[in-house]
């Protein structure tokens, strides 16, 4: 996120990523008995991080007992974990979690959300790290909303309607949409004066 | 005629940069800052439209954004609305609706024939279905505003999405002060106003100043509030885009909206409201003419008359319809500028000069009731005629929000009687005209809207509370009724007009009234008040007068008609946005592109229909695709099918009771067809389900059932509360299916699962690995070959079908297309739901019974089959068979038994397997009886020749999925 950290408004295809989506009322010990500290309140999300202090994994809560949970870019973390899609301990239900995902950050970008998403994300309290499913444009959609590297993090409302601070989106959909919400998207993102950057990977 | 008046400081054109433009193909100068029509006006241009009806001459009536008659064809774009456009440099600007130009329009002709066009006269003329065709024909040359062309290009017009906290509707005095109030509650306010800069309409300039420079007050000037939806969102038109607005309160300051005298020829060019010729002369410096009757019915005339005398006007006289004086500033004013005041008296025709301008008015003494006495009418000759003689309350939007109101006799005017939680009303829309009251009213208001949205401010509220005690029944309007009750003046040569949009005069209105289109709802209807550009808004009250004294009723038992959203025209290309349309794409979406494949929509997807092959027609490469599949292998993306998995204890159970068929008994590693109805007993999806565990089920919909069958799935599992949980992998897993009778043998190279039928049998369903990818393979025979469906996660989805595709490519394998698959599982007799079903057919119908299972105890759909049980079917689904050469009937067409209809076709095709054409078709039980002779009306109304027959057509007895025969 080098450019939209710089404050250009961009989008970034956001790559192959290890993701698991778990299920079922025991799901929340599940993860914990792997190492994995899930949030406490349902549609909030949280960095859980290796001991070591990498392979930070993205941990959001969907509901009381459903979890999405993303590797980072070079992540191994959810692969070391291996869980067959077939078999799982009584109340774990995994559940394949193939979405595409795309990252959208920089200046402007409430504006490109503004026309494509009735959620006010300008007015977003990051500090409670929410987690918003929603629909954009049409498709059924997972965003959380991220302060980048050097932005004032966890101060409340986000900036307001100005498009002005440095925030980063993360939103995933069904891998099926991507290619729909991912061009369009893109056009918005152009039309407002920003740039369609390569796969992160 | 109207002119250019001297510069004032306040105008708003810059006269240092004058604009080049054309008008019916001649040559006007205006200046930035005009709008179309104020160059017009300003250039002394006579008249700008054709009316819609009689074509009769139009200019300016409220320069409001609200006529009719200011619309304009501008660079090819229809119906621009010369109020509010801006002059550009260069503009070319034409009338609408006349025939050859405005000044020598040939349909000015049917002005003379008005008596032969009564009122109703669409519905009358198409009575005749014989004469139908002719009046369709002439009306639609006749009518219609504009011409859209077909060349023009692509605008995007993105919309978007807005958020505050209070929303203020009306940039006036009470707006401005509502705005204000709330943002000082620490609320985020967006105030909106039609107007193309924020003026105040009257307002103090410090509280215009104090808006403009509050950090808490988003502007948006030149915006239309043209509609109002649930939970505060507000559509907001702006000059280019639509804005979705959410507000956590909404105040509507939206005013009122000046209401024309009618009196005999009452739309000559030169006749127009005062309120508008303030506007003119304030904001563009456009004298409405150099000597002006004004018509009064309240005291803002009187204003309008000094206004428009300080910037050199001569003011003619003042015709007020009333008797009583009032005790004004304004009205003394007057007298000591020695302008005539002619009191009861009314006007009685308006009177054009040579170039169909107003020349001069004929007025006469009246009663209260505008009643004249025509013996002797006196004569003024002016070059305008202005109309100061009541308001009309801009209620629309919060008769949307699901306010109600009444009509106050003392105002003659709606106004609130009760608003919904979250909705505020102030100013002059709520009945109160006095500045300082309507300030108040504002403050109010917006302290109010504040407080609903969470902005509190301690003390504020009581005091707020206390002057709501006005709210809706106030009467701080001044001195006088700010409406006359009656501006309506009768005149035995008519054309006094009540609706300028449509042409309806008073007897108009009468004639439906009598017809018995005599309730506000009937006459809109019959008469098409209101129905125009300008949706009413300044004929609607006029024609609940003019109803209310025809039936001697009092306007408040007849009712306003309801105002939909958008009741501002909007251009469609703000609706149209910018054309998002969700498309679903398989993850082998690439693949099959270079492979040539031709796509087809099934649902939101895009499909191959079928793969393009050089020197193949459309026929020959289905023909071959299905060809493969019955000789070697066939390959087709199958990932379109929904997708559901279900975990827990109680999985089987909740297929049991969601499906017709049993699945608790179901063994692990094996499947079942699933059929699934509603609770009527109609067939509303079906797919296979597969049991992967003990506890875990894995399921197909159909392609189009995936989302609504999971939704119920998750409704009827909430409902039963039963210990299982669903999840919808549709897009995230990928499915083909490979199937032929070489499909056994190529696929074993690549998995290291048993495919031997002894290990793993028709219906079984295996886990394992395919070409290094975990998969699960379901095999089923759909096409009726023995083939496998291979499931694996979407991101590995394309790297598998090129390993099938590469593995088969050697043994004549193609890939085939969604046209292929109709004809194979047709020839297998498989009915396709909501294609071969419609929204009636139960399983009897369509000869499924064998997949319910009508022991258990419970099933949706159980109790209604057992009825339909014991009833005689009333269509059964059978195939058809017809000759070889005979031409193919389509889908839908009629079977016709003794002349009535004894079914229909539900699907059909031309198969090469079987050198024969077969089908399916839904007949009445008496037909469907093998060996029937069916008749087929095609589309030229011909009979084609049909015979029932015994399906499956292909392999009836399943012999392909044996293992003795298998490959």
């Amino acid at each position: 996120m080098r450019d939209t950290a710089a404050g250009a408004l961009s989008m970034t295809v956001g790559g192959r990523r290890d993701r698991l989506g778990l299920k079922g009322p025991r799901a929340a010990e599940w993860l914990a008995a792997h190492g994995i500290a899930v949030p406490m309140l349902p549609n909030t999300w949280m960095p859980s991080e290796a001991a070591d202090g990498a392979d930070a994994l993205l941990v959001a809560r969907l509901g009381s007992a459903e979890f999405f949970v993303e590797d980072a870019a070079a992540g191994t973390k959810l692969k070391r974990l291996a869980t067959s899609g077939d078999e799982h301990p009584p109340g774990v239900y995994p559940v394949l979690r193939e979405d595409w995902a795309i990252d959208l950050g920089g200046t402007g970008v409430h504006d490109v959300l503004a026309q494509i998403c009735n959620v006010n994300f300008a007015a977003l309290t990051l500090d409670s790290h929410p987690v918003i499913m929603t629909l954009m444009i049409g498709v059924a959609v997972l965003v959380i909303p991220q302060t980048v590297a050097g932005a004032a993090a966890g101060s409340g409302s986000n900036g307001g309607s100005s498009g002005n601070f440095m925030c980063r989106y993360r939103i995933w959909c069904d891998p099926t949409f991507g290619p729909y919400l991912s061009e369009s998207l893109g056009a918005v993102v152009i039309d407002c004066g920003g740039r369609i950057m390569g796969d992160r990977g | 005629m109207m002119y250019r008046a001297d510069a004032d400081a306040q105008e708003w054109i810059d006269r240092a940069m004058p604009l080049g433009f054309t008008f019916e193909g001649r040559e006007y100068r205006g200046y930035a800052g005009d709008t179309i029509s104020s160059a017009l006006a300003a250039a002394g241009v006579p008249y700008l439209a054709r009316s819609f009806k009689y074509h009769r001459p139009r200019s300016i009536l409220s320069f409001a954004n609200h006529d009719s008659n200011n619309l304009f064809q501008v660079d090819g774009v229809p119906n621009v609305r010369g109020d509010v456009t801006l002059l550009r440099e260069g503009m070319r600007v034409s009338a609408l609706n006349t025939f050859g130009g405005l000044a020598r329009d040939k349909a000015r002709v049917l002005d003379h024939f008005a008596r032969i066009l009564p009122v109703g006269f669409y519905y009358k003329a198409f009575h005749s279905k014989r004469l139908f065709p002719r009046w369709e024909r002439m009306f639609r040359r006749l009518t219609g505003l504009g011409e859209v062309s077909l060349d023009a290009p692509r605008q995007a017009t993105p919309k978007r999405y807005g958020f505050c906290d209070v929303l203020v509707i009306g940039g006036g005095p009470s707006g401005l002060s509502a705005a204000l109030a709330a943002a000082a509650s620490g609320a985020r306010v967006a105030l909106v106003d039609e107007s193309l800069r924020l003026s105040g309409n009257g307002a103090p300039s410090s509280l215009v100043r104090a808006v403009q420079d509050s950090a808490g007050i988003n502007l948006y000037p030149a915006t239309i509030a043209a509609g109002y939806y649930a939970d505060h969102w507000v559509a907001l038109a702006q000059q280019s885009y639509l804005t979705k607005m959410r507000a956590g309160a909404v105040v509507f300051a939206t005013g009122v909206i000046g209401q024309p005298a009618v009196f005999r020829n009452n739309d000559l060019p030169g006749v127009m409201l005062a309120s508008g010729a303030l506007r003119l002369m304030a904001r563009h410096s456009v004298a409405p003419g150099r000597r002006v009757v004004m018509l009064a019915g309240n005291l803002e005339a009187y204003s309008a008359s000094l206004e428009l005398h300080a910037r050199g006007v001569t003011i003619a006289a003042i015709v007020d319809l009333r008797a009583a004086p009032e005790s004004d500033a304004a009205v003394t004013d007057c007298a000591a500028l020695g302008i005539e005041v002619l009191r009861a008296h009314a006007p009685y025709e308006a009177l054009s000069g040579p170039d169909g301008t107003v020349a001069a008015l004929t007025v006469a003494p009246c009663d209260s009731g505008t009643q004249v006495d025509a013996s002797s009418p006196r004569r003024i000759d002016c070059d305008a005629v202005l109309m100061s003689v009541g308001w009309a309350a801009a209620t629309q939007l919060f008769l949307q929000a699901g306010g109600s109101t009444r009509f106050s006799e003392e105002l003659q005017q709606f106004v609130p009687r009760a608003a919904p939680s979250g909705i505020f009303v102030a100013g002059r829309v709520n009945g109160i005209y006095n500045l300082e009251s309507r300030l108040a009213d504002g403050r109010r208001a917006g302290v109010q809207a504040a407080a609903h949205a969470g902005f509190a401010v301690a003390g504020s509220a009581a005091a707020a509370q206390g002057t709501a005690a006005a709210h809706g029944t106030a009467t701080a309007h001044g001195s006088r009724c700010p409406s006359h009750r009656y501006p309506i003046v009768d005149h035995p040569l008519a054309k006094n007009f009540v609706d300028f949009d449509e042409d309806l005069q008073v007897k108009d209105l009468e004639n439906a009234a009598q017809e018995g289109f005599d309730s506000s709802e009937l006459l809109k209807r019959y008469s098409t008040v209101g129905m125009g550009p300008s949706q009413g808004k300044h004929s609607n009250m006029n024609a609940l007068r003019v109803l209310a004294r025809y039936r001697g009723v009092a306007v408040e038992e007849l009712g306003l008609t309801t105002s939909r959203p958008m009741y501002h025209p909007v251009p469609l290309k703000l609706l149209a946005g910018r054309s998002f349309y969700p498309e679903r794409r398989t993850p082998s979406d690439a693949q099959h592109a270079a492979l040539g494949a031709l796509w087809m929509p099934a649902g939101n997807w895009r499909r191959p229909e079928y793969y393009a092959v050089p020197g193949e027609s459309r026929a020959q490469s289905i023909d071959a695709e299905v060809r493969a599949v019955r000789s070697s292998v066939g390959l087709i993306d199958v990932g379109t099918l929904g997708k559901i998995e279900i975990y827990g204890p109680q999985a089987a159970e909740l297929l049991d009771r969601a499906y017709a068929g049993r699945y608790s008994d179901l063994k692990v590693g094996m499947t079942r067809y699933g059929l699934m109805l509603d609770e009527s007993a109609v067939i509303v999806d079906d797919g296979v389900i597969a049991r992967l565990a003990p506890e875990l089920f894995y399921f197909t919909t159909t392609t189009g059932g995936s989302a609504t069958v999971f939704r119920e799935l998750l409704r009827l599992n909430a409902l039963w509360g039963l210990d299982c949980a669903l999840v919808n992998v549709t897009g995230h897993r990928a499915a083909f299916n490979f199937a032929g009778p070489l499909s056994r043998e190529i696929l074993q190279r690549l998995t290291d699962i048993d495919l031997r039928d002894d290990a793993f049998p028709y219906l079984a369903v295996r886990s394992g690995l395919i070409a290094g990818v975990v998969a699960r393979l379901l095999r089923v025979g759909f096409v009726g070959e023995v083939g496998y469906e291979i499931h694996v996660a979407a991101g590995s989805g394309a790297e598998v079908w090129q390993a099938l595709h590469t593995a088969g490519a050697s043994r004549g394998l193609r890939p085939f297309g969604v046209e292929a698959q109709r004809v194979l599982r047709l020839e297998k007799g498989h009915f396709i739901v909501g294609q071969d079903t419609d929204g009636l057919t139960d399983p009897q119908e369509a000869n499924a019974m064998w997949a319910v299972a009508m022991k258990k105890p419970f099933f949706v759909g159980q109790r209604s089959l057992r009825i339909l049980q014991a009833r005689e079917p009333r269509q059964k689904l059978v195939g058809i068979e017809l000759a070889a050469a005979a031409p193919l009937p389509k889908e839908c067409h009629l079977v016709i038994e003794r002349g009535v209809i004894a079914g229909r076709v539900t699907s059909v095709a031309h198969s090469r397997t079987l050198n024969k054409s077969i089908g399916l078709a839904m007949l009445s039980p008496d037909l469907a009886v093998v060996g029937r002779d069916i008749q087929i009306r095609v589309e030229d109304g011909s009979m084609l020749a049909a015979r029932v027959a015994a399906a499956p057509f292909y392999d009836p007895k399943n012999l392909r999925q044996k293992p003795r025969l298998s490959a």
